[in-house]
């Protein structure tokens, strides 16, 4: 890596450059191949790397420039898409057996937004088994390995996604978040990753888990480049159903404030203190970066929470039972071409009965409410993302481990946006992470709060040494 | 219903008809057993009237609907 090396460009610096004709999209694409070329081998962030597709595309924006048209800050950006999304033409599989060979017709909404928007795709990205088979070494594609170190896991289920963000080898990548597989990959391997509020993000086309509780965003190097991104993505969708129609403000404008006066911040000390105790890194970094959150202006005070099992506790219900209902058929059929964590992980769910998953549902409603009532006079949560930095691949536990819940599925469960970004990194350099919650719909002040804090610190200047 | 855990686990998997592979039994029967455990901690004694969160997209006046 050098200073100048384009492919660590953040999507802010690059769309820059471009529009200023300085940069061009096919030296940027061309430097990114590379790049792939000589990384992937070990990284296996990609599935399916698209040179020709990438390069055709890269003249393509650089003529459209040089004609006087330029689409925005997302013209020439080449990113990377977890194989979950709907690409028109380009096998979609979803990291299955089941689907090798499966050729979407059509993009998915995102898909067609982004390159609207004037991305270049350079390829599809590693994901879990449909987004839950863990990290399997039984399934046509490899894990992929974090850049801080290939020993370590990246996290999933948008495990390729977040490798390839942080190797530099896209500018952005999309990711979805079930139960924090946008964010957990995002704190491990350094990175921004933003869940919008459910309903924001249109799903329609992406392979899905567990429809009430799914959520499409992205996996950037900056804060800067989440809001670039969701400016590109957010709005009503007719074509998914969890699609809301609110209006979607300019993100962009929400990072103009260099400080956070009047901004109230709540800890949901409880979560990480009591219910599962961060690890003594996490939660040095944590206290460090609200010292710098009350610098920059914020007002600070502690939030109680429902317990983390809780919440925990229903989400599974949802998530096994809407899983099981979207993959019976073929598990009944075919469960031999399933990896055994999809499997197993997915066939559990059978075992909800509908009561159960009523109950869970009762019991969603009120930890939503509860959660309303417990950020009167707050405008976002803070909490670490996860309770520790990134175990070897392969230790993560294989079925069912519950003993080091993470803190992120209370948010899909109750829909709130939340961002986790980088917030420093351990004695062996591995990330550490920070979450912002916000309220519904109210991403503009969570990537306030989170651009204001990656100002004021010296995280994003570091890079994995590969 | 089967008392213990392992002979509800065998009860139900015969009534939902599942075919397990080699090796799966034993994983899901320890899934079961923590799936159980979710369904406890979720509980069942709700006030007759409360609701399942049947709307996922918040509605513009979500915390003030009840």
């Amino acid at each position: 890596m050098t200073a100048s090396d384009p492919c660590f460009l953040s999507v802010a610096e690059a769309a820059a450059l471009i529009a200023a004709k300085r940069l061009s999209p096919v030296e940027l694409v061309r430097a990114y191949l590379a790049r792939i070329e000589r990384l992937d081998g070990t990284l296996h962030a990609y599935v399916r790397v698209l040179p020709d597709e990438a390069l055709a595309a890269a003249h393509a924006a650089e003529a459209e420039t040089a004609a006087g048209r330029h689409r925005g800050p997302l013209h020439g950006i080449p990113i990377g898409l977890k194989d979950i999304y709907d690409t028109a033409g380009v096998a979609t599989e979803g990291g299955s057996k089941l689907c090798l060979g499966r050729i979407p017709a059509a993009d998915a909404t995102t898909t067609r937004l982004l390159k609207q928007a004037g991305v270049i795709l350079l390829g599809k990205l590693t994901t879990w088994e449909f987004a839950i088979g863990g990290t399997a070494f039984d399934t046509p594609f490899p894990p992929a390995r974090n850049p801080w170190n290939t020993e370590r896991d990246p996290a999933g289920s948008s495990s390729g996604s977040g490798a390839a963000v942080a190797a530099g080898l896209c500018a952005m990548a999309m990711g979805s978040d079930t139960g924090g597989s946008i964010r957990w990959p995002a704190a491990w391997c350094g990175l921004a990753g933003l869940k919008p509020t459910y309903g924001r993000v249109s799903r329609a086309g992406i392979m899905p888990l567990s429809f009430s509780l799914d959520h499409a965003g992205p996996l950037t190097w900056t804060v800067e480049d989440a809001a670039i991104v969701l400016q590109a993505i957010a709005g009503h969708d007719p074509g998914d159903p969890g699609s809301a129609d609110r209006t979607v403000p300019d993100y962009h404008a929400a990072l103009a404030s260099a400080d956070l006066k009047g901004v109230r911040l709540g800890i949901a000390r409880g979560m990480f203190e009591r219910d599962c105790p961060a690890s003594g890194a996490m939660g040095a970094a944590f206290d460090a970066a609200v010292e710098v959150l009350r610098r920059l202006g914020a007002s600070i005070a502690e939030i109680e929470l429902p317990p983390l099992a809780l919440y925990n506790a229903t989400a599974s219900l949802i998530t096994r039972s809407e899983g099981f209902a979207i993959h019976e058929k073929t598990l009944r059929e075919r469960p031999q071409d399933y990896g055994a964590l999809a499997r197993d992980r997915l066939t559990i769910g059978a075992y909800v009965r509908a009561s159960d998953m009523v109950q869970a549902m009762r019991r969603r409603l009120m930890l939503v409410e509860a959660t309303e009532a417990a950020m009167a006079g707050f405008d976002a949560i803070l909490l670490p993302t996860c309770p520790d930095p990134a175990p070897v691949l392969g230790e993560l536990g294989p079925y069912f481990d519950n003993r080091r819940p993470m803190y992120m599925r209370p948010f899909n469960l109750t829909g709130q946006p939340a961002l986790s970004l980088c917030n420093g990194f351990d004695d062996s350099g591995l990330p550490l992470s920070l979450q912002i919650v916000g309220r519904h719909f109210d991403e503009a002040t969570v990537l306030r709060i989170g651009h204001a804090y990656e100002r004021a610190t010296l995280w994003r200047e570091r890079r994995p040494q590969l | 219903m089967a008392d213990n855990i392992e002979d509800r686990f065998a009860v139900e998997t015969e009534l939902l008809g599942l075919k397990l592979l080699p090796g799966q039994e034993a994983n899901l029967r320890a899934a079961y057993g923590v799936l159980r455990e979710a369904v406890a901690l979720v509980g069942t004694d709700y006030p007759f009237e409360a609701e399942p969160a049947h709307v996922f997209a918040p509605a513009p006046d979500w915390a003030s609907r009840r």
